[in-house]
């Protein structure tokens, strides 16, 4: 029915028109100016490549995607199945308590490791009344103090995704389990991680692109020492007023970011046994 | 159930929770201190900071745009994003996969490359004023979570339903206000609150959408922090915690707060 | 290696209500018993306690020489087979079967052995290396049973296994099922809301309601003498009509109720008490338009065709009952009839307190 098709694409035409004109086409500008440079077509990629700097910068963003990623799985994870297994009433408080925290605004949930974190901060006048150290230790600043704040964003959101993915393997599945004579242990490892993986795929998906790409939290705390490719996008571009080189950022964060959904997604469908 | 979790895992559990919580409660003692600097626990307790937020111009301006912006841009996505999504639902066969996807772009791309995009094409290339500029990036900004949670609410409905009514004689526009509209109420709000504060937390987009006399309140908040280092901000926080606990107060009476987990 | 099971009387609640109420009931080794009852009746929280999923709040249950109450669920060595069938995803059919040799330390080799022959038992072994998302219901099922035997548990459980197969495949499975049981001789508690299942399949039946156990005996004794008016119901006695005896001669009783007259044979029905529930299925009482016969007086009301008879709804003073009629001579609405009790569609109840 041509006509049921027609109604569908009228309905929805006024939000993909606006997808299409104020986002694909805006940021498909931007890469292609990349590509339209006078000194050759990949000129600003071999520029940005020969610097030491930039490159520092884009593995040095890598690292702590990676890394924030990691932690966040593990505690996440471990966290999440201690609330998939709670009492319904202590389950719901501990879900609206990582709710409330992701509801918080993202620079003040940076601002709050600002305080801890600080030279006068609380933790080195703990450290100092502890008697721990004689002189407040520089924490701001530095790759460990992005990696607690880039966690601290993101804990919340892995935890609320995995509660979800636990909560969707049936019951029945690992009582069968422990009825052919698997301990809680055994359970865990043979029935309940394999089938949790798609689901921690796509936490971890979620997290790695959110923190390779987030903006306030490294700015805050990470500063001009702990530059990564977000800050570094803006300085070029309201700093500098370097053109090129701020699109080219975007459009390698564009290109590892799409990239890295993609693959990782597709691997998530590809071994999921609950999909056949 | 008899299998209880291992105590380490609930020690670790715990100590997340810890994690999580312990920075907002520095925040609001910070908020109530009487000193000059950013202290904890804090010195004296006063609510100058919280009056104080009020005498500096610059943020008296930015809450009044930033809640303009989350307003307006989750209004305008409300109006694109509810047919998309009833359209995506409704005619699920007709139409192509790639077109749920497109929604989902806006969280998809680096927001902080969307926003330097905007700026490039809109605000310098096309000359559009900044604060529609904001605007489009905003309404953008929260058109997938508006599409994805009318879509989640859609999925239960019974399209038969609205069959029915046409049958009884109801005009197909007619039948998706009175018939279709009141199913998704739950969704409509939870896809407002969820757009709105999504909104007025932004940072990455608005980065480059500020200019003379416009910013919002994430931005002045940002440029604030680097310059002085004052309880101010503090303050600020906690306003906009009290916002996130109303919220989610109005969240937990309308549809559950398990809602949001999904 | 089939052992007794012995529920000694156990309780168990969901938070404040109370789902189970002090059930005892004993398996001997190598039976088969049903635990039939609607939804809520208490039979599922009966297998989920066996199986340990759920702690009782009083009483014991010990299989064979062990007492299980305390032990964890991992521990109880039960083979268990889930409605939904329970098998893992991510494993191939044969990993699935294997599983629970792999927990108890059995070597690959024999593991992989013991599992084949599992599979070739249940007509599977071809199917060995498909995922369990590829199988069909049928299919899905015998892996399932496969898996629950393979480790030779002393006892096996099934949770309304047949409940998601049609029709035809319910009754092929269960004789499977049944002939399965018979040759491993291994001690089987089945839960089922089909009574037809039930009975097809138990060398026993217990038959439960809100909590308790109603009556637990074999399915022949079930059908024909139940122990209350809730089993009568249960088993298809419609009608159970209160008397009185008001003359004793010989071996033949007259009754009475609302004024109507009914004569009874010990002989046929057994001793009967002064007061009494007579319990008739539809195809035990006879409609006659012989007004001088010995029955209760009735009023025909709307007639339906089963096929096999004609269904009457009766109006009598003793109030509404159900009765079947012959093919050959349909009967008008309307019609003055006799109803006559036969004694082998019918059965003499205890009265009840209360009514």
């Amino acid at each position: 029915m041509p006509l049921k098709g027609a109604a569908g694409w009228a309905l929805s035409a006024p939000a993909t028109l606006a997808v299409i004109g104020f986002l694909l086409v805006p940021i498909g500008i931007v890469i292609a100016g990349t590509f339209m440079d006078p000194r050759g077509i990949f000129a600003p990629y071999i520029s940005y490549f020969n610097s030491g700097f930039r490159t520092t910068v884009l593995f040095r963003t890598l690292q702590i995607a990676a890394l924030t990623t990691i932690i966040s799985l593990v505690f996440g994870f471990m966290t999440a199945y201690v609330v998939s297994r709670a009492p319904a009433r202590l389950r719901s408080l501990l879900i609206i308590a990582a709710v409330f925290p992701l509801l918080t605004g993202v620079v003040v949930r940076a601002f709050a490791w600002l305080i801890i974190l600080g030279r006068n901060g609380i933790l080195n006048n703990t450290l100092i009344a502890l008697g721990l150290t004689n002189e407040p230790l520089e924490m701001l600043y530095t790759q460990g103090a992005v990696i607690v704040g880039m966690v601290y964003l993101f804990v919340p959101l892995m935890v609320l995704s995995l509660v979800g993915v636990l909560e969707n393997i049936p019951r029945d599945v690992l009582q069968a389990s422990s009825s052919l004579g698997a301990s809680p242990v055994a359970t865990f490892w043979q029935v309940l991680l394999p089938l949790a993986v798609p689901g921690l795929i796509v936490g971890a998906v979620l997290v790695f692109t959110g923190s390779f790409t987030a903006y306030a939290t490294p700015q805050l705390l990470g500063g001009e020492r702990q530059t990564v490719l977000a800050t570094l996008l803006h300085q070029r571009a309201m700093v500098s007023f370097d053109w090129v080189g701020a699109s080219t950022i975007a459009a390698i964060m564009t290109v590892i970011t799409i990239s890295v959904v993609l693959v990782m997604t597709n691997l998530a469908r590809r071994i999921n046994p609950m999909a056949t | 159930m008899t299998d209880r979790p291992h105590p380490i895992l609930i020690i670790v559990a715990a100590l997340v929770y810890v994690f999580l919580m312990v920075p907002l409660v520095i925040v609001v003692g910070a908020a109530l201190s009487d000193t000059t600097y950013l202290t904890f626990p804090p010195q004296g307790l006063s609510l100058r900071w919280f009056t104080n937020i009020f005498e500096i111009s610059a943020f008296r301006r930015t809450i009044v745009t930033s809640l303009q912006i989350a307003f307006l841009g989750t209004f305008l996505a409300l109006v694109i994003g509810i047919p998309a999504a009833y359209a995506l639902n409704r005619y699920r066969v007709e139409l192509p996969r790639w077109l749920g996807t497109l929604f989902v772009l806006p969280i998809l791309v680096p927001e902080i490359v969307f926003g330097f995009a905007l700026l490039k094409s809109l605000t310098v290339g096309a000359g559009v004023p900044i604060f529609v500029a904001l605007l489009i990036g905003h309404t953008l900004l929260v058109l997938p979570y508006v599409v994805r949670v009318i879509s989640a609410s859609l999925a239960s409905f019974d399209f038969s339903i609205e069959e029915a009514a046409i049958s009884l004689g109801s005009a197909p526009l007619k039948t998706f206000f009175t018939i279709v509209l009141p199913n998704v109420r739950a969704g409509m709000i939870a896809a407002f609150i969820l757009a709105f504060i999504t909104s007025l937390n932004d940072v990455s987009v608005s980065l480059f959408l500020t200019g003379p006399g416009i910013s919002t309140l994430p931005i002045q908040i940002l440029a604030h922090v680097e310059q002085f280092f004052d309880p101010t901000v503090a303050s600020v926080s906690v306003l906009l915690m009290f916002l996130t606990v109303a919220v989610m107060a109005v969240v937990e009476r309308t549809l559950g707060l398990t809602f949001l987990a999904k | 290696m089939t052992q007794p099971l012995d529920i000694n009387a156990v309780s168990a609640h969901y938070g404040t209500t109370k789902v189970l109420e002090d059930l005892s009931l004993s398996v001997q080794a190598g039976e088969l018993v049903s635990l039939l009852g609607a939804s809520g009746c208490g039979k599922t929280t009966t297998l989920r306690l066996i199986a340990g999923f759920l702690t009782p709040s009083s009483g014991s249950i010990r299989l064979g020489g062990r007492d299980l109450t305390q032990l964890p669920p991992h521990r109880r060595d039960i083979g268990l087979v889930f409605q939904n069938y329970a098998l893992f995803p991510h494993l191939s059919v044969l990993d699935n079967v294997s599983f629970g040799l792999k927990q108890r330390g059995v070597p690959p080799a024999e593991r992989r052995k013991r599992a084949m022959g599992m599979l070739e038992r249940v007509g599977l072994a071809p199917l060995a290396d498909r995922a369990p998302g590829a199988l069909s219901g049928g299919q899905k099922q015998r892996v399932a049973l496969a898996r629950a035997l393979v480790i030779e548990p002393p006892l096996l459980m099934f949770d309304e296994p047949l409940s998601n197969l049609d029709a035809k495949l319910r009754v092929d499975m269960r004789v499977e099922i049944r002939e399965l049981q018979r040759a491993n001789g291994t001690t089987s508690v089945y839960v089922t809301h089909d009574q037809e299942e039930a009975f097809s399949i138990s060398d026993r039946v217990a038959i439960m309601n809100a909590g308790r156990l109603m009556q637990f005996d074999r399915p022949e004794t079930l059908y024909r003498q139940p122990a209350n008016t809730f089993v009568a119901r249960f088993v298809g006695f419609e009608n159970i009509v209160p008397f009185k005896v008001v003359a004793r001669d010989a071996e033949v009783v007259t009754a009475e109720t609302s004024g109507m007259r009914i004569r009874l044979s010990q002989t046929a029905y057994g001793p009967i008490p002064d007061t009494f529930l007579l319990a008739s299925r539809p195809d035990g009482l006879q409609v006659t338009t012989d007004l001088s016969a010995k029955g209760l007086p009735a009023t025909l009301g709307l007639r339906t065709y089963l096929g096999r008879a004609y269904q009457y709804q009766c109006e009598t003073a003793a109030g509404h009952l159900v009765a079947n009629g012959s093919l050959t001579a349909p009967l008008e609405s309307g019609t003055q009839v006799r109803l006559v009790p036969a004694p082998e569609q019918s059965c003499i109840l205890a009265t009840e307190g209360g009514r």
